[in-house]
């Protein structure tokens, strides 16, 4: 299957003009016009409304978070591990038609900065949201369906079981107590396996969609640049969140996780990217209606990024099934009488 | 090539097949073809409400555990010994959907009057692509006409069973749009399990700790409190509602003061949950007895072995 490219490629070197010897220097092999284009980033304003930066009183600590949407409940979007809030950028334009979506970025990710970037602990990561929740919402918070992908969904479930009152649903993206557990034995070895430096953002981006990691090219565009930083001495990308030095607090996220989900006192919504992900506790709860589970097809990891319309679309649903407001839940007796009233009214005038 | 009927005075054929299917080896493709269209015929004739004789021994779901259904007739005695009223939910989760699925319709058309096979919510296109019986099909088969063919079976099973005029029998729960037998009578079932709607509810609904209806956390169907119950039980005349669809620990659980009770019969369900299995006999006087039981001994059987994720952070 070579040999056809082989011939012509040697032709057009002997065309070439006199060249210094290949050895001489490294050769420049800038990437194609067309691959620049291709992985080139975009901006976080074309899906979301809003970027703010939002201090936490009492603190140093900065959360960068992006916000969509001017009506009905908050969705409020926790990304996994080495992610940021730009991870929910393509769903929230879709979600934003009908409730609004605030998406954060994660203490040691994207734009957010902290005193102590490195502390990832499960505690750390829910006392985070609740303060950014206070401080942005302060004694009024709107109805929130908290959204949480992987690690982040480990932070949503933790949140949930705090019985905030105005916490209205809760929805897990693939992520199991049981299988996540039985793989983090595998994580350093595979954190240690991924590409670590990037020439430019536009190869990070390339990378994560041919390494499998992200199936959506548009995602990725949006969603890639955030987790990287730039490296002043070595001159290239790596990653913002250093992964490998969190491990101290990877069984703290998933340890328990499934009887925590299962106990939250509100709806709940687990979207996987397999069945054969359950555990023991989950079969035994689905099985048992106590949540609504969504297998997703032909989607990786990360279901919100690969395909983020139909990933909207059940977030949408489950709103409007469970009737979730934006103030809370909707009793359609309570909304009938009002309607009724507002009817009279309209009599009357 | 068309395989001949089998003669009205002979059931040599059908027997033969079962006495395959009884060793968990499916039939062939054309064999499953001719047995659905026989099952068709006897099953379209059959009422939404089907009534059922006692003695009887209903089962809920089974889910393509077949060892264990082979374990549930060694234990409640083998039909048409005994008659059976099954409540739905024979394919996905389990290895040997296939299998489990053509016993229960070979017998049903080997034995008419001795067994009833309701509709579970699985019998269903949509979720049989998602739980495992359309995968199962074409491994086993090589394509996806088998599933075809069992799917469009499914539309022509029967919603609800009712033993003796008392005891209401159906995969899920109750419906706020349904009132009376009737009102499920009349409607037209063969069709595709809808996503919202009375045939759904039947399907899909459970009973709850409280009272009216609630939405339910499943994401189709509704809960239904003790007064629901309580109001349709009194309303057609009925003892009680049987029902299967979710896992309880023991096989059965009573509910709603003894208006209800929830029957599953996948012991060990999904090869990892630990819980029993039960039917439930009604004599001939009526008499209600639960029969408890455990997974049947295994030989062979593909450990569950599953794919960990390759990124979980």
């Amino acid at each position: 299957m070579d040999s056809p490219q082989l011939s012509p490629l040697s032709e057009e070197n002997s065309e070439e003009p006199e060249a210094a010897s290949a050895f001489s220097s490294i050769p420049a092999r800038p990437p194609t016009q067309k691959s620049i284009e291709k992985y080139a980033p975009l901006s976080w304003s074309d899906y979301f409304d809003r970027a703010e930066d939002v201090c936490i009183p009492g603190s140093n600590d900065v959360f960068r978070v992006y916000t969509a949407g001017s009506e009905g409940p908050v969705v409020f979007c926790l990304h996994g591990g080495g992610y940021s809030g730009l991870s929910f950028a393509l769903a929230a334009s879709k979600i934003k038609e009908k409730a609004r979506v605030t998406a954060m970025d994660l203490r040691g990710h994207g734009m957010t900065s902290t005193d102590n970037d490195s502390d990832l602990s499960i505690d750390t990561l829910c006392n985070d949201v609740v303060a950014l929740m206070n401080a942005m919402y302060g004694d009024s918070p709107p109805a929130i369906v908290l959204v949480g992908h992987s690690m982040g969904g480990s932070v949503a479930v933790h949140v949930a079981a705090k019985k905030i009152p105005n916490v209205s649903g809760l929805i897990v993206v693939d992520v199991v107590e049981g299988t996540a557990m039985a793989s983090l034995v595998h994580m350093q070895k595979i954190l240690s396996s991924r590409m670590q430096h990037f020439k430019s953002i536009e190869k990070a981006i390339e990378w994560s969609v041919k390494g499998g990691s992200l199936r959506n090219v548009e995602s990725a565009r949006v969603s890639v640049p955030t987790t990287l930083k730039h490296n002043d001495s070595k001159k290239c990308y790596i990653h913002r969140t250093p992964l490998e030095e969190t491990e101290q607090y990877w069984r703290g996220w998933y340890d328990g996780l499934s009887e925590v989900f299962l106990s939250c006192p509100v709806p709940k919504l687990l979207m996987l990217a397999g069945t054969d992900r359950l555990d023991k506790s989950l079969t035994i709860g689905q099985m048992q209606g106590k949540f609504q589970l969504v297998v997703v097809r032909n989607t990786g990891h990360a279901i919100q990024e690969d395909v983020p319309d139909e990933f909207a679309s059940l977030v949408l649903n489950f709103i409007s099934r469970n009737r979730i407001g934006p103030h809370g839940f909707e009793i359609p007796g309570l909304l009938r009488s009002k309607q009724n009233n507002l009817s009279k009214d309209s009599e009357a005038r | 090539m068309s395989v001949d009927p089998v003669p009205s005075n002979s059931h040599g054929q059908i027997d033969e097949q079962i006495s395959q299917l009884m060793q968990c080896k499916p039939l062939s493709e054309q064999e499953v073809r001719v047995l659905c269209e026989k099952a068709k015929e006897i099953l379209m004739e059959e009422s939404n409400v089907q009534p059922v004789k006692s003695p009887v021994t209903i089962c809920g779901d089974i889910h393509g555990q077949f060892h264990d259904l082979a374990e549930l007739f060694r234990i409640g005695g083998k039909c048409p010994d005994t008659n059976y009223l099954f409540m739905g939910d024979y394919v996905d989760r389990g290895y040997y959907s296939v299998e489990t699925v053509t016993l229960l319709v070979a017998l049903k058309v080997r034995y008419p009057q001795r067994i009833t096979i309701l509709r579970g919510n699985h019998e269903s296109r949509q979720i049989t692509q998602v739980y495992g019986f359309y995968d199962e099909c074409l491994r086993k088969y090589g394509n996806a006409n088998v599933w075809k063919i069992f799917t469009d079976l499914f539309d022509y099973f029967p919603l609800t069973a009712l033993v003796e005029s008392e005891i209401f029998c159906l995969h899920g729960g109750l419906s706020p749009s349904i009132e009376t037998l009737d009102n499920i009578r009349n409607f037209d079932r063969v069709q595709e399990v809808p996503h919202e709607g009375p045939m759904c509810d039947l399907l899909w609904s459970d009973p709850d700790d409280r009272c009216g209806w609630g939405i339910s956390p499943r994401g189709a169907g509704y809960t239904f409190g003790q007064d629901i119950s309580e109001q349709f039980n009194h309303t057609n005349n009925l003892k009680l509602i049987a029902r299967a669809h979710q896992l309880v620990m023991e096989g059965f659980n009573w509910g709603h003061e003894q208006k209800v009770v929830t029957i599953f019969s996948a012991p060990n369900y999904c090869y990892r949950c630990g819980n029993m299995a039960s039917i439930l006999e009604v004599d001939d006087c009526k008499g209600h007895t639960f029969i408890q039981f455990e997974p049947a001994p295994r030989r062979g059987e593909p450990d569950v072995t599953r794919r960990t994720p390759d990124y979980f952070l």
